[in-house]
């Protein structure tokens, strides 16, 4: 039995040593690590190997535009973000990362296709298209699909929305609605028409988003 | 003043560079509530655990892998005065009403290669020993360690985490709070010195217990199935580092090195909630403390089983949680425990005469915990746990009783027979639940209160020593500071 156990001990420090794969490196400060596997080894423990993440704690990388991803990843290593979703989590796992490495990570996570997300009842749906498709007039709110596209797929360092989840989005627009946590984006004056109800009623028809096969 | 005290302690922590936070997150960069679930020391969030099982080698490894954190402590038993010697040397209150500096660790490990990676914990108890002629004498020793080798492979269709870890305690491994190495760890200081908090309260435990020697593999599949092995030995010899600061007369010794530990779990997310189901055990061929090994006659078979669950809900600014453990413990006893001169041969029963029942070879146990928290923007927290170990009558228990020798009828007098932790029945039963407010104003300081509350203590809810002590009267208030660095 001791034989086992010191074949196991001498084995660990062997395997250690010796078989230690940059292929499946957790290592984040290393600018060899190739993002596909940063992404796979560090990255979807939260956002999902297929950036579909499970816990609305998280956002949804999947589809998300590659433009968006790296301006963000650049944000929170640079800690000009710094919404407790941002400095939390983010600026440290970014801190170390290569240009390359987030040009890698954006390219990962924007070929992922984007899976259904849970749905919301059919009127807050409703209530959440008008909002999306034709603005709030009335507060001279722009319509969100203006930047955001018609299939809410966004556009360069305009986000993708679509089946994203709503407690993110609705958590990000009081971001940008209160604080000055992520600066120079038009959202917060957006973010400044909109009531909760709104907030809620256009986050839950995203979240819901129909994805067109 | 104690309250003085605690809060000025807090206020210091606060003072503390808010960049220098413990170990692992100054591998990571990140704050606390990334692994740990609204902030709760040891609780881990899903990200937690995969950052523990995958051998805590996320991250850059740092320059100077060391923390440290402290907890400072005070407490206050209901009743005192039914004790020969409250707070005299040896006295069973000697700490009590006494705002103390209780015990402080040091962490070294985190990431060491892309596979390997360490938590090792030393730990210093400044009350560890209460010295006959009055006083404490501190006392140190290894506490947790885990070094562990681990990878990952993802595919399409798999997401395996393979490890191996060589470690000092059945379950210190387990990356769930309701595992016995883990459970038990609110901070809990120097638990010699307050007998009554929650932390001395029953909770589920492994047979081994700590600084003993094993080797344990284990897979987690597709964040489903969590399978772990291991088996366990002395930690002598090339292992001794894993008991170092233990004297031999503290060395838990156990035979041979086939003293296995098992675990088995299933685990499930959805939206912002996990639940994770599983079981456990544990079998130790453990020779009685402080006795000769050579001696088969000193070898006694422990045997753990265990069934326990958790479930989280963590959506900021909310964490939830409910845990539940339940733990069945066989316990052989040796030879020489049984025939020895620790079976209470000279007790009788109350009348005075009639001798008690003979001593039983082996005695089960079992017991079980639940709790539920919740913790609002990982800063104001509070709990409920409730607490139940039942278990066999055994004279071989009876640590206080009737003496036939100049006493009669109810009035005891044997010399053997002990104040406050006597136990006059033979039965472990100990029922109760703790209440714990806490805050924490800054992520590595924590400030909380908790009051436990018995129903049975010892086999009994009224004199359960035999001297009239009941179990209400153990009820304590505890406060607490904690802080890491």
């Amino acid at each position: 039995m001791k034989k086992i156990v010191l074949t196991l001990v001498a084995g660990l420090v062997a395997a250690g040593s010796g078989c230690s794969s940059i292929e499946r490196s957790r290592d984040l400060a290393n600018p060899d690590v190739p993002p596909a596997v940063t992404a796979v080894q560090v990255c979807s423990i939260c956002h999902g190997i297929d950036g579909n993440s499970v816990s609305p704690n998280f956002p949804r990388l999947a589809g998300q535009q590659p433009g968006y991803i790296v301006s963000q990843l650049t944000n929170f290593r640079g800690q000009q973000r710094s919404d407790p979703a941002g400095f939390e989590y983010m600026w440290g796992l970014s801190r170390h990362l290569a240009d390359d490495q987030i040009n890698g990570l954006a390219d990962y996570f924007s070929k992922q296709a984007a899976t259904p997300n849970a749905p919301v009842d059919a009127k807050l749906m409703a209530a959440g298209k008008e909002i999306y498709e034709n603005g709030l007039p009335a507060k001279e709110a722009p319509p969100c699909i203006a930047c955001h596209g018609p299939k809410a797929e966004g556009l360069a360092n305009f986000p993708r929305l679509a089946n994203q989840h709503q407690d993110y989005m609705i958590k990000q627009l009081q971001v940008f609605k209160r604080t000055d946590q992520r600066p120079n984006t038009p959202m917060t004056q957006v973010a400044h028409l909109m009531s909760p109800e709104e907030m809620e009623a256009v986050t839950g028809y995203l979240q819901s988003f129909p994805i067109e096969k | 003043m104690a309250i003085q005290l605690l809060i000025s302690l807090a206020t210091l922590g606060i003072s503390f560079d808010a960049s220098a936070l413990p170990l692992f997150a100054r591998q990571t960069g990140q704050n606390c509530v990334a692994c740990h679930a609204g902030g709760q020391f040891p609780e881990l969030t899903p990200y937690g655990r995969s950052f523990k099982l995958t051998g805590y080698t996320i991250g850059s490894r740092v320059a100077v892998p060391l923390s440290i954190m402290g907890v400072a402590t005070y407490s206050k038993v209901s009743d005192t005065s039914k004790s020969d010697n409250p707070f005299g040397p040896q006295g069973d209150f000697l700490k009590n009403e006494m705002p103390i500096l209780a015990t402080g660790s040091a962490f070294l490990g985190g990431k060491i290669t892309d596979n390997i990676g360490a938590f090792i914990q030393w730990t210093y108890d400044n009350y560890a020993v209460a010295k006959p002629e009055g006083g404490f004498a501190g006392h140190s020793n290894m506490d947790n360690v885990d070094i562990r080798y681990a990878d990952r492979f993802v595919s399409p269709s798999r997401d395996l985490i393979f490890g191996v870890s060589l470690n000092n305690n059945p379950s210190v491994t387990d990356p769930w709070n309701t595992a016995a190495a883990w459970m038990q760890y609110v901070p809990v200081p120097s638990p010699s010195s307050y007998q009554f908090i929650d932390g001395a309260a029953p909770f589920p435990g492994n047979s081994s217990g700590s600084n003993v020697a094993g080797v344990s593999t284990y897979i987690y599949l597709n964040k489903l199935v969590y399978a772990e092995l291991g088996t366990y030995r002395t930690a002598n010899g090339v292992f001794s580092p894993l008991s170092a600061g233990l004297d031999n007369a503290n060395t838990t010794n156990l035979q041979g090195a086939d003293n296995p530990y098992w675990r088995f779990a299933l685990t499930h997310e959805w939206g912002a909630h996990n639940i994770m189901v599983g079981t456990s055990g544990n079998i130790a061929h453990i020779y009685d403390a402080d006795t000769d090994i050579s001696d088969p006659n000193n070898l006694g078979k422990i045997k753990s089983t265990g069934v326990d669950a958790q479930y989280q809900y963590i959506l900021d600014p909310h964490t939830i949680t409910a845990q539940l453990a339940y733990m069945r413990q066989e316990t052989n006893y040796s030879v020489n425990t049984l025939g020895g001169a620790t079976a209470p041969t000279t007790f009788v029963l109350a009348d005075g005469v009639t001798p008690v029942a003979p001593v039983n070879n082996s005695d089960t146990t079992n017991t079980l915990r639940a709790k539920l928290s919740y913790v609002y923007q990982a800063r104001y927290g509070g709990s409920l746990a409730y607490f139940n170990k039942t278990g066999t009558t055994n004279t071989l228990n009876q640590t206080s009783g009737y003496d036939p020798v100049g006493c009669g009828g109810t009035v005891i007098c044997n010399a053997s027979s002990i104040r406050v932790n006597g136990n006059l029945s033979g039965n472990p039963a100990t029922r109760g639940m703790t209440y714990e407010a806490f805050w924490t104003p800054v992520q590595y300081v924590r400030v909380g209160v908790q009051y436990t509350a018995y129903s049975k203590f010892n086999g009994a809810s009224d004199n359960y020593d035999g001297f009239g002590r009941n179990a209400r009267d153990n009820n304590t208030l505890f406060l607490y500071v904690w802080g890491a660095y």
